[in-house]
């Protein structure tokens, strides 16, 4: 049946029913929480070429709906039915993106010819390596991030290759888990392409062909309507997580975002160098790699709900990734926490946006959502280990509504674990959980508010991890006149008198009695507070999410006796303030970005792109202390303080 | 002389399903629902019967009544003004929810807005720990400040759910307590008495459901009883429940909850009783109305059950017949998006104006209209002379959508029908592959308006066995709750190891529920006949983070018996995953028992057997497939028992017609049900 703009949306709807089949299929199927809870798998039907054109329309990790299996597929020279091939290898293609994520792909023939593929992938809970869960900040090389596994055949015309699994089986601290998890791939991948087959043989095998290229095409040119209607123009928009690794400096990543036309280029040079800790992405350079396209997908999305989501949504848009740094790093670079700094790109995507469609992009939602695990014993002894669930921030405000409280924005796909299975699990006590009142940054429209989790610990040597915090330095930023947000806190014993204030940590030691508290990162707002109706202050202040000093002192809005003081409210909001900027930032990163400023940013990418790629890291450390050793009142021009401090550093270490 | 009557009130019409004891006769009829005066319908129906068929009101022994009642008041926002208290320092409880926001991608997404406001949620000092200790009692002050303080807001009710009530109960009843004292007016809601079950946000959302909704369902059933007993009714009332049972109306006051997915239930429960008597032990049942189309899986006769059924914005943590919208219907409207695909949906006429073939304000073009234009449907009056089929209608509204794709109205037609049902073969696909069943093993059992108009085309793109239309396709969720037993559930959470030791906690909770069990079903339903009771288990490995549903035998609780136990639950898991790990440590968290007490079922009475071959009333050219086919139209009334049609054909009826497509064939069973089936070749 030959496939045009009449039946196009039935092929559509039969390719996304496949790839739902395939996701529930392994839902169902597949042993370990990441799947069942948290959902951090994929599925896609790609073409022969690699192009994902079928994605499940409401289950998995939202970052791969655009993905290119090609560098996997090419691998291998011939595909016969009944092959299934595997990986987890970052640095084999660059489709796996670190070590927990399992990737298969297996053909799809059609009376013998190649027809497509289906794929997909699975965060396994750990892949042995250095550290349970494999995943970790202070990891420096690829090594220490658990097993790696070529691209191989992990099924040929039907037979299991036994080697594979058992030598995965030797290398993990789950065994029993992960196995189960592959054969749940096996069977998703199975049903994938017997859905496959039958919509090849519905349609006949030129005619899917040929309507895949459509279906392509059809996203292609919807994202072309789309940027059709951003301004031409360069944007570049540059952020900051904490710490390029533990007790590090800030890590920058930074976008120059060319709007031409319908077509985007996203350069992310000036990003940090590749880093000694995990925070690098491994993307090869490719420039429609997943993990430096997830902000683009959702900003398309967010301006047209309509939109599919597939390789040809992207095909309007190319990344420029230079090599040895943190969007594009060389091996044996560590990738494992890559979500963090992937969550950076996204702000910056979004940030970028935001000066060509202030009217239509929200404030930054802040990204670094603490995954919070706990190690501890149960009374008898028994060893516990839990994940207790993500506390974050809130969506960013939006030019139309409120963040989301509690998450929202990029990072609102994870599900909360409730208290009562946590109590139930893990010997600790929860003291509070919610939504921490003034975390939303003032605006027309405020950001969502944080999350708080707060628990007492009742076993010696327990061990709680925040993996994934960020944010509690440099704080979130609003937008059109929205205020930045706050920092994230993470604090021991509060209140009392050893009360400790953890910082940037992101594992703290515990003993019994010790109490944890958790407040995640504040979401930022949109447009000028006091333009944001009385009565929507009100609201606010009755719900609890405002106090009524910062009621008064950032909205302009007096309450009294539960209600508007319209005279006094009135006087307040008459009063001149600063005109505002397109974006509001924290006090930390203006202080920041008074030395390090986007001249001197420039010049330490260009003097570090000149070096060895495993020289940079250090190097960038060496000159982060050496400017914070100028002198306060120098007057040199920046580019000679730089050019000074390069050449001392040459001669220093002979480059 | 005695009857039993079943009723269903849906959104457009009133299902009546009329069972004579002493002849063992069905009868049906339908009316206009009247939302603007509930139970208006209910006398219209019965001064109908009495006419039609000599009804004696006076004779009625039996009567069951499905609503929509407590759905709609959720979906339309229009319940109790609730306050909740919560443990301090967890009051946001509804806010967070689980967190997940509705669109991934979609940076402007919040989850909805709670069903109780945030200044209505007030923290009580108390404290339950997961052990079920009592950690801190809760105290009058503190909570005679909370009722001033929801008083002060206005609130009609209050909602109780306090950290691990689960386990241990005894906070919310003190505060129950307190409050019936302090506030004998407002009625409470108490979550560990609603549905105890771990998890507090689900359990919370289980309560306030029941709350938000109680006044509203109670006030409905108080009228509904009103105009029956002044119609002369003298039996007792019963409701359709969400788990395909029935209760008595006093419960179904109190307990709202209960009785929220009645009406879809009891159309489930129907289709499972009248397939199982046909013999169809494996079916999808497809039930497409104006405004929705929903799939459940129906094996022996049974439904599946599920818990996290969705009302509106929220889901409902109690069991529940499973039930899954795969579509909107024959109101979803078709429509050139701008970059020229044609598309269906989401938008929807609804009802209301409806298609533009019905003729009642409608313009743009639906799945119903693209059926008329196929000439698909309308060749005959519908016997209870709701709407007029106008061809013409139809075929204006897509004319302007065949002229901006250019292509024939008829084209654009079929087109139409083909997207709107890939898009149930989508949602319907995903379902297989959730409960893991093959469809070339089931039969697609159609009902509801416009279930038989379409379940052709679904069943032929998703390989399936066949389709079944039964005799009376209208009213198959009045008959659902007609036959639906006396059914109810009862649930502790036990939170325990499964090995000897941690069963033995098990045997005092388990003999509590049948106690409890068996007084429901006596004393406080009157049951005198025989009782069925099932004994389930929540149970999982331990570290996982979700239960499955193990049947269990009474038996090994009273023993003891861990090993049976865990057994079982391998067993389970194995089934439905495909694997299981037999030395993996099991845990229980939930145990449940259900009891019934079986109603007397109507007879499917045979139809005649046919003596001659089935005469066409007409023929028409209607549309398969882009091409004009020259079809015959029979009405379903000259029909009988052994008549073998091939299509394409179309089968008329008072209450559906049925499109038979190019390919397949109509068989006739001996209880009159329509059996289509691919043509072998």
């Amino acid at each position: 049946m030959a496939i045009d703009r009449r039946n196009l949306k039935v092929l559509a709807n039969f390719c996304a029913a496949a790839a739902d089949a395939m996701a529930f299929t392994l839902m169902r199927t597949a042993h370990s929480a990441f799947v069942k809870e948290t959902e951090d798998f994929s599925c896609q039907v790609v073409t022969r070429e690699g192009l994902a054109f079928a994605s499940p329309r409401q289950f998995g990790a939202p970052w791969y709906s655009g993905i290119d299996y090609a560098p996997l597929i090419e691998m291998f020279n011939d595909y016969a039915e009944g092959d299934i091939c595997i990986t987890n290898d970052p640095y084999s293609g660059f489709v796996a993106t670190h070590s927990p994520d399992i990737h298969i792909w297996k053909p799809v023939f059609h009376e013998g010819n190649l027809a497509c593929f289906v794929v997909g992938h699975i965060h396994n809970t750990d892949v042995g390596g250095a550290v349970p869960a494999s995943l970790s900040r202070s990891l420096t090389e690829i090594e220490q991030e658990g097993l790696r596994i070529p691209p191989v055949k992990l099924v040929q015309q039907g037979v299991l290759n036994q080697f594979v699994l058992s030598m995965m089986a030797a290398n993990v601290r789950l065994p029993e888990q992960n196995i189960g998890d592959l054969h749940a791939q096996i069977a998703s991948v199975n049903i994938g392409e017997r859905k496959l087959k039958e919509i090849i043989a519905r349609f006949g095998y030129e005619d899917f062909i040929d309507g895949v290229g459509q279906i392509l095409d059809y996203a292609e040119a919807q994202t072309r309507a789309i940027l059709a209607r951003v301004p031409d123009g360069e944007y570049f928009f540059a952020d900051y997580a904490d710490e390029d690794s533990v007790g590090g400096k800030p890590c920058r990543v930074a976008l120059t975002l060319r709007v031409n036309g319908d077509e985007v280029e996203l350069d992310y040079t000036g990003s940090d160098p590749q880093l000694g800790s995990s925070l690098n992405m491994p993307t090869g350079g490719r420039k429609r790699h997943p993990l430096v396209m997830v902000g683009l997908t959702y900003v398309l999305y967010t301006l047209d709900n309509s939109l599919l989501l597939n390789a040809g949504t992207l095909r309007p848009a190319r990344a420029v990734l230079p090599e040895g740094t943190i969007v594009n790093c060389e091996r044996p670079a560590a990738v494992g926490m890559r979500s963090l700094t992937c969550a950076m790109t996204q702000i910056v995507t979004v940030g970028a946006f935001a000066q060509a469609l202030p009217e239509l992009m929200p404030a930054a939602s802040p990204g670094g959502n603490a995954i919070m695990n706990v190690k501890t014993s149960a009374r008898n002894g028994r060893p516990v280990m839990a994940s207790i669930g993500p506390v974050g921030g809130g969506g960013g405000g939006t030019p139309i509504c409120d963040g989301s409280d509690g998450a929202g924005g990029a990072t609102g796909f994870l599900r909360n674990t409730p208290i009562e299975i946590s109590e139930a699990e893990v010997p600790i006590r929860f003291l509070r959980y919610g939504l921490q009142p003034d975390t939303g940054a003032p605006g027309r429209y405020r950001g969502g508010l944080s999350a708080i989790m707060e628990f007492e610990v009742s076993a010696p040597e327990t061990v709680v991890t925040a993996r994934n915090r960020n944010r509690s330095i440099m704080p979130s930023w609003g937008l059109k006149g929205g205020h930045a947000g706050v920092v994230s806190r993470f604090i021991r014993n509060p209140g009392r008198s050893d009360e400790t204030d953890l910082g940037n940590t992101d594992v703290v030691r515990c003993n019994p009695r010790d109490v944890i508290r958790v407040i995640g990162p504040g979401a930022g707002g949109y447009g000028d507070p006091f333009e944001r109706p009385a009565s929507a202050v009100l609201r606010d202040v009755r719900r609890g999410a405002v106090s009524l000093e910062r009621a008064r002192h950032d909205y302009g809005v007096a309450i009294v006796a539960d209600e508007v003081d319209t005279d006094a409210t009135a006087a307040l909001r008459a009063e001149a303030r600063p005109k505002s900027r397109i974006f509001t930032y924290g006090a930390e990163r203006i202080a920041f970005e008074t030395v390090w400023t986007q001249e001197r940013y420039d010049l330490l990418t260009r003097f570090l792109a000149d070096v060895p790629v495993g020289w940079r890291f250090f190097l960038k450390h060496r000159i982060f202390e050496a400017v914070a050793f100028l002198p306060a009142e120098d007057e040199t021009p920046i580019d000679q303080q730089m050019g000074a401090i390069f050449r001392e550093m040459r001669e220093r270490y002979g480059l | 002389m005695s009857y039993r009557i079943g009723v269903d009130v849906g959104g457009s019409f009133t299902d009546f399903a009329v069972f004579d004891e002493t002849n063992g006769r069905l009868a049906t009829l339908k009316v206009f629902s009247r939302p603007d005066e509930p139970g208006a319908e209910i006398t219209a129906g019965l001064t109908a019967l009495k006419g039609r068929d000599g009804l004696d009101p006076a004779a009625v022994s039996y009567f069951t009544h499905g609503t929509t009642v407590g759905v709609n008041t959720v979906i339309q926002r229009n319940g109790h003004d609730l306050a909740l208290f919560t443990t301090r320092n967890f009051e946001d409880v509804l806010r967070i929810a689980r967190l997940k926001i509705p669109q991934i991608h979609n940076l402007y997404s919040v989850r909805p807005e709670p069903l109780i406001p945030r200044d209505r949620v007030f923290g009580i000092t108390e404290r339950t720990l997961a052990t079920g200790e009592v950690l801190v009692t809760p105290e009058r002050e503190d909570v005679g400040a909370a009722v001033d303080a929801a008083r002060l807001a206005g609130c009609k009710g209050i909602v109780l759910a306090f950290l691990n009530a689960y386990r241990n109960p005894e906070n919310e009843r003190a505060v129950k307590a307190m409050i019936g004292k302090i506030a004998p007016e407002l009625p409470v809601f108490s979550s560990a008495e609603t549905w105890p079950i771990i998890r507090e946000h689900e359990r919370t959302i289980t309560a306030v459901i029941s709350g938000y909704v109680q006044p509203r369902v109670s006030r409905y059933l108080d009228r509904f009883e009103t105009v029956l007993r002044q119609e002369g009714l003298a039996c007792p009332l019963l409701i359709t429940k969400s788990n395909g049972g029935v209760m008595g109306i006093d419960q179904a006051r109190n307990d709202c909850v209960q009785m929220i997915l009645s009406g879809t239930a009891s159309g489930v429960i129907g289709a499972g009783y009248l397939a199982r008597a046909s013999g169809f032990d494996r079916i999808l049942s497809l039930d497409i109305g104006g405004t929705s189309a929903d799939v459940a899986v129906i094996i022996d006769g049974q439904p599946q059950y599920g818990v996290g059924e969705l009302i509106g914005d929220f889901q409902i943590h109690i069991p529940s017949v499973s039930v899954s919208s795969v579509g909107q219907g024959g109101g979803s409207i078709a429509w050139v998006d701008p970059l020229g695909m044609l598309q269906v949906g989401p938008d929807s006429a609804g009802s209301t104006p409806g298609p533009a073939c019905y003729g009642r304000g409608g313009t743009r073009a639906t799945v119903t209209d693209a059926v008329v234009a196929c000439n698909l449907v309308g060749h005959m009056p519908l016997g209870y002379g709701a709407v007029e089929v106008d061809h013409a209608a139809a075929r204006a509204a897509i004319a302007p959508l065949a002229e901006a794709l250019g292509s024939s109205v008829e084209a654009v037609a079929g087109d139409i029908i083909n997207i709107s049902v890939s898009g149930m073969y989508a949602e319907v696909s995903g379902l297989i592959s959730r409960f893991g069943i093959d469809p070339r093993d089931f039969h697609l059992f159609a009902f509801g308006g416009a279930g038989a108009m379409l379940a052709s085309f679904l069943a032929r793109e998703l390989d399936m066995k066949g389709v079944v239309v039964p005799p009376t396709p209208g009213v198959v969720s009045a008959l659902g709750g007609l036959i639906a037993d006396l059914k109810n559930d009862f649930i502790r959470t036990v939170y325990c190891d499964v090995t000897a030791e941690g069963l033995a906690a098990v045997a005092s909770p388990y003999a509590a529920l049948g106690a409890q069990a068996e007084d429901w079903l006596r004393n406080r339903q009157g049951f005198k006949g025989d009782a069925r009771v099932k004994v389930l288990a929540d149970m999982r490995y331990q570290g996982q983070s979700y239960e499955i549903e193990v049947p269990l035998e009474g038996a090994w609780l009273d023993a003891g018996d861990g090993a049976a136990v865990a057994d079982a639950f391998h067993a389970e898991h194995a089934r439905l995953f495909g694997h299981s790990s037999p030395t993996a440590p099991v845990q229980m968290v939930n145990l449940r028992l259900t009891i019934s007490g079986a109603t007397p079922k109507p007879a499917l009475l045979p139809l005649a057997p046919a003596e001659a071959p089935a005469t066409p009333r007409l023929e028409v050219d209607a549309w398969f497939d882009g091409r004009a086919t020259t079809t015959p139209v029979y009405h379903r009334v000259d029909l009988r028992a052994g008549h073998r049609l091939d299509g394409p054909a179309i089968v008329a009826q008072d209450d559906t017609t049925t499109v038979v497509p190019p390919g397949f064939v109509v068989h006739v069973d001996t209880l009159g049900n329509l059996v289509i089936t691919r043509r072998e070749a």
